[in-house]
């Protein structure tokens, strides 16, 4: 490989990536530490009142159960996994069969010891 | 001409893609065997236990915000961040290159669109940045990652949604949340796996995303044919049952995943405390444990790419003169 066929490319300067690194660091650690510092082990929360009639932990269950927004939201997932599931099934399958084209165009493997594989050059 | 074609991305870009894909990855199996726990209890031991699984997965949550955050800001405060924004985007010719994927995988075309091309063989010019996939990759994953990151710092410690809905159920419907929209990603990083490690020029891996620009060829000397001149490189003899294998564990991994989604419910809680809270099916149990499978491929594609990409540095290194070996182009000027 000659000198001349690595051109000078413009990469990322050195002092952004190291800011952008830095930077980076920063915003994770206190975005964690915000996420983290109310933490109080959860079974220890809601602990008083205990029948639905009390409004205790069971209303708060049944409360919990139907909050619209919450189901909505889930739902809408569901939805989104299954079109993009499918959607990504669609795609794969495209490029299965584009690359078996591709690959018959290649030449084959079994060509240089006389085998009994299709030429590669022509598609159907 | 073996498996390098022209480069496009900064050794900053290559060296991101490697470390984004490793804690992708680590997320991944953490996440899936705590949400697929009855599918696969092994990798829930493996990852750390009960106890264990969701530490690792918080650590590994972390250093994805440390890279997302570096990539956002290097995008905005670097010239060349900003200039790569445009040929992220997806234009009319994406879609245009979509259509004829199709076409051509039905065999109603001979080429494929410029914008879907992944082998370009004659010079780099004949490449984009990224194919139309690739755009969709990044749109999606752009997407995929901030909702998972704000939804992940929400369930970080629950308590912060139990106070905001005034509900423990709220902070079970985030995990579901979380870990539903997880299985987008999930699906599409299978199908990434076999889009870069089985396009029969390049299997068994890539090396776009891990050889810099700087350091591959701007063109081929052998060029000069119509089209990419694929037709004269050789297949390998294993591509066809590898590909062929790898295909159906893909399909199986990705309708699997799919259908576990459905059943894996954790909101609205159940009344009886079921683990996992869908139904024991053998055939799930086996499919979900392909799609890890297929992970795990590319997690070794991953790693075996930054080993060519070592030694392909030393080739370069030990014969700065005007010879190549087998990994490039022989180019005697």
């Amino acid at each position: 490989m000659s000198e001349s066929e690595l051109p000078e490319v413009d990469g990322y300067g050195r002092s952004a990536v190291v800011g952008a690194a830095v930077v980076g660091f920063v915003v994770a650690a206190v975005a964690v530490w915000l996420a983290a510092r109310s933490a109080v082990f959860y079974e220890e929360m809601f602990r008083i009142a205990p029948t639905v009639a009390g409004g205790g932990v069971g209303t708060d269950w049944v409360v919990g159960n139907t909050i619209t927004g919450l189901d909505f939201l889930i739902a809408l997932t569901h939805a989104a996994d299954v079109i993009m599931g499918l959607f990504v099934l669609f795609l794969f399958f495209v490029h299965w069969s584009i690359f078996r084209q591709l690959a018959s165009r290649m030449r084959q493997p079994a060509m240089a010891d006389g085998g009994d594989l299709a030429e590669g050059g022509e598609r159907p | 001409m073996t498996n390098l074609d022209h480069g496009k991305f900064t050794r900053v870009t290559t060296v991101f893609h490697s470390l984004l894909a490793l804690d992708v990855f680590a997320l991944f199996f953490t996440g899936y065997a705590i949400m697929f726990n009855d599918e696969l209890w092994w990798l829930l031991l493996v990852m750390g236990g009960n106890e264990g699984v969701a530490g690792v997965h918080r650590i590994a949550g972390f250093g994805l915000l440390w890279l997302i955050t570096f990539w956002a800001v290097l995008t905005l405060v670097t010239s060349t961040g900003r200039g790569n924004i445009r040929a992220v985007l997806p234009n009319r010719g994406d879609v245009d290159a979509f259509v004829q994927d199709v076409q051509y995988a039905l065999g109603r075309r001979d080429e494929r669109h410029p914008n879907a091309r992944q082998f370009a063989g004659g010079t780099a010019d004949e490449v984009p940045l990224l194919s139309y996939v690739g755009k969709g990759v990044v749109a999606i994953f752009t997407v995929e990652l901030f909702l998972l990151t704000v939804s992940g710092l929400l369930i970080w410690s629950k308590t912060g949604v139990m106070q905001l809905f005034a509900t423990k159920a709220a902070a079970a419907a985030f995990v579901t949340f979380h870990g539903l929209l997880g299985v987008i990603m999930l699906m599409g990083v299978m199908f990434h796996v076999f889009e870069h490690g089985f396009h029969p020029a390049f299997y068994p891996v890539e090396l776009k995303a891990f050889v810099p620009r700087s350091m591959t060829p701007e063109a081929h000397a052998d060029g000069g044919e119509e089209g990419t001149g694929i037709e004269r490189l050789d297949l390998s003899p294993s591509w066809n049952w590898a590909a062929n294998l790898m295909g159906a564990l893909t399909v199986i991994g990705i309708v699997s995943v799919l259908v576990g989604s459905i059943f894996d419910e954790g909101y609205p809680v159940p009344r009886e405390l079921t683990v996992g809270g869908g139904p024991t099916n053998l055939l799930l149990d086996v499919g979900i444990n392909v799609g890890v499978l297929v992970l795990f491929v590319g997690l070794v594609l991953s790693m075996y790419g930054n080993v060519l990409r070592l030694r392909w540095e030393q080739e370069v290194e030990s014969e700065g003169r005007a010879t190549a070996t087998d990994g490039g182009a022989v180019d005697d000027d």
